[in-house]
């Protein structure tokens, strides 16, 4: 199932163009959006909400037009924002209830419904208390049952993670990783924490300069991106290396693989079929063959052409 | 059936009421939060002091066995006349009027806390990403700062003339007074559209809560005394139009029929003019000021 499919969006600020027409056709799933301070993630969250109407372009969001009927869409969404967005002088139970009541939902319903998603998130114990005396981590926590309270088909968040400490953020995807498996919500999940995307994402959107630069479940970006094989054969290395060069492979010096493999690059259109058949036609046996393991760090600083920066 | 906590669960029921009932939710927070701070209610108790002064009058004249002439005497000594006297004095009219004060206070301190933290805190996508727009939330900010302006001016006012036609031990006063609870809730009216337009607007722009009570007074303190030296300097009465409270002030009388001089009778239209088109200047201010917060995070 689409949830979401938008064609040629733009948007702009004055002179400031934080959206550069996007198309975007995502299923249902878990959903990572990537992307550099600037590169237009919030813009594009915001578009996703029907917060903001694009200058130009059109689309759906779970079926919603995103011109049209954005209150609707609003209504089947679930935004957790970046920023703290407290009420002062209230306590949890009675901001996530106010949040039901901003959806629509009738006070006792809401307020039925905070104190289950409150005890769902583990603030269960902390609901009476006021808003002030709750730990970063628990605002978090706080700001997801608000997201949750009207049981949204969809979840925008937006950097869910910022600003906990390594307990805090281990405890917060753990608790996404839950409601994922036990509901199978859809989660766009927007931060610049790649580890966090690659350990709860199945699909990713790339953003750099209000561009989408990549778009597609993780294994298609991976493959998309480097189209990289580490290969190990025994037989005749110089008839099955020449048989591979002939057909538009090439080979990555050094050797990357280790003791009996090499790396190589493939040409659109190969397929790993052909890596069996052309050792069977040259008297080789495969004894390995693997993608690159690109983890999504590297594919993202090689897809927004920037430096990887060296660690120590 | 074991309803297991730890467990997510899904909302059966799926009824969504109007987007204008949220303006009620935004009433209800909104007052839970003035009720929950302390020195609020010390500014709520000042402004009570007034109402139980009146409240005490009324009695006294009613209840006690005191002569006729006794009594307006004793009502007038303390600006109370149960409707207008010779002197133009409506009792309800001036009630209101003297509230005010308490009311720029109450209200000086409310705007940071009810308007100016959505956008300090960024709480406006908090809003805003729910299913209401930018209409639902001004008019619920507005209705929340309308509420606490009522809750002490019109609500007393017409508890005033409850009380008033109880103790007169017949419904006669009440009939022959009619139109006195339709003049309060029409000041009221005025009051709460004229202080929290401006309040909301002041404080989605300053935010904290110095900068809108030094403006706050600036607006309805200095302008007075500005709109006053310059009537005495120019002698030109049509200076006191810059004083927004005296503004306000005029429409009352003009709503309760109370004008004292015939200069008040002849600026009060252009009062009202000036309001309205002030009004509608912070209005335009605050919907810009709502949609750029929207956009600019």
């Amino acid at each position: 199932m689409q949830i979401v499919d938008i064609h040629h969006v733009s948007r702009s600020f004055g002179s400031v163009k934080a959206l550069r027409d996007v198309n975007l056709s995502l299923r249902a799933g878990t959903i990572g959006l990537v992307g550099n301070n600037g590169a237009g993630k919030s813009t594009l969250l915001k578009v996703l909400l029907g917060l903001l109407e694009p200058d130009s372009g059109e689309g759906t969001i779970l079926g919603c037009d995103i011109r049209r009927a954005s209150r609707e869409l609003r209504g089947r969404v679930g935004y957790m924002p970046e920023a703290a967005a407290l009420i002062p002088m209230l306590k949890g139970v009675e901001y996530v209830s106010f949040g039901g009541d901003l959806y629509g939902m009738p006070h006792r319903e809401a307020k039925r419904r905070a104190h289950e998603v409150l005890n769902y998130v583990g603030l269960g114990e902390l609901r009476y208390r006021r808003l002030d005396e709750y730990s970063t981590g628990n605002i978090q926590r706080l700001k997801l049952a608000a997201a949750l309270v009207h049981d949204p088909q969809l979840l925008l968040l937006d950097e869910p993670t910022n600003g906990l400490d390594p307990a805090g953020r281990m405890g917060m995807l753990e608790l996404l990783e839950d409601l994922i498996a036990e509901t199978g919500k859809s989660i766009i999940l927007c931060t610049h924490l790649l580890g966090d995307v690659e350990r709860l994402c199945k699909q990713v959107v790339v953003l750099d300069r209000g561009t989408v630069v990549r778009a597609g479940t993780m294994d298609e970006l991976r493959a998309h991106i480097s189209g990289r094989w580490a290969i190990g054969w025994s037989g005749d290395e110089r008839a099955y290396r020449a048989a591979l060069s002939a057909v538009g492979v090439t080979f990555t010096e050094p050797d990357e693989t280790g003791q009996n493999g090499v790396m190589v690059a493939v040409p659109e259109g190969f397929t790993t079929r052909q890596f069996f058949e052309i050792a069977r036609s040259c008297g080789v046996v495969l004894t390995e063959l693997k993608a690159d393991e690109e983890n999504l760090e590297r594919l993202f600083f090689r897809v927004t052409a920037q430096e990887v920066p060296v660690t120590a | 059936m074991d309803f297991d906590q730890a467990r997510y669960h899904g909302w059966e029921d799926r009824r969504l009421q109007s987007p204008w009932m949220a303006c009620l939710a935004i009433v209800r927070v909104a007052l839970m939060q003035v009720f929950r701070n302390k020195a609020y209610w010390v500014v709520l108790a000042l402004g009570s002091l007034r109402f139980l002064a009146f409240w005490s009058i009324i009695w006294a004249v009613t209840q006690l066995p005191l002569p006729e002439e006794t009594n307006n005497v004793f009502l007038k000594e303390f600006g109370f006349t149960a409707g207008n006297d010779a002197d133009q004095n409506n009792g309800y009219m001036r009630f209101m009027e003297g509230q005010q004060i308490i009311v720029m206070i109450l209200l000086a301190f409310s705007g940071s806390l009810l308007v100016g933290s959505d956008f300090r805190l960024r709480a406006l996508p908090f809003y805003l990403a729910r299913r209401i727009d930018r209409r639902h939330y001004i008019v619920g900010k507005l209705l929340a700062v309308s509420s606490i302006i009522m809750l002490l001016t019109v609500v007393p006012a017409l508890l005033l003339f409850v009380e008033y036609g109880m103790f007169t031990a017949s419904t006669q006063y009440w009939i022959d007074n009619w139109q006195i609870p339709l003049a309060v809730l029409a000041f009221g009216l005025v009051l709460c559209l004229v202080n929290s337009i401006l309040l909301v607007t002041l404080s989605a722009y300053l935010q904290r809560i110095v900068p809108i009570t030094i403006t706050w007074a600036t607006i309805f303190l200095l302008l007075g005394s500005l709109s006053g030296y310059l009537r005495r300097a120019t002698e030109d009465e049509r200076w006191r139009l810059m004083d927004p409270w005296w503004d306000m002030r005029i429409v009352g009388r003009m709503i309760f029929g109370s004008f004292r001089t015939e200069v008040e009778g002849e600026l009060a239209v252009w009062a009202t003019l000036l309001l309205v088109g002030v009004c509608s200047v912070a209005l335009v201010a605050l919907v810009h000021r709502v949609r750029a917060v929207d956009i600019v995070e």
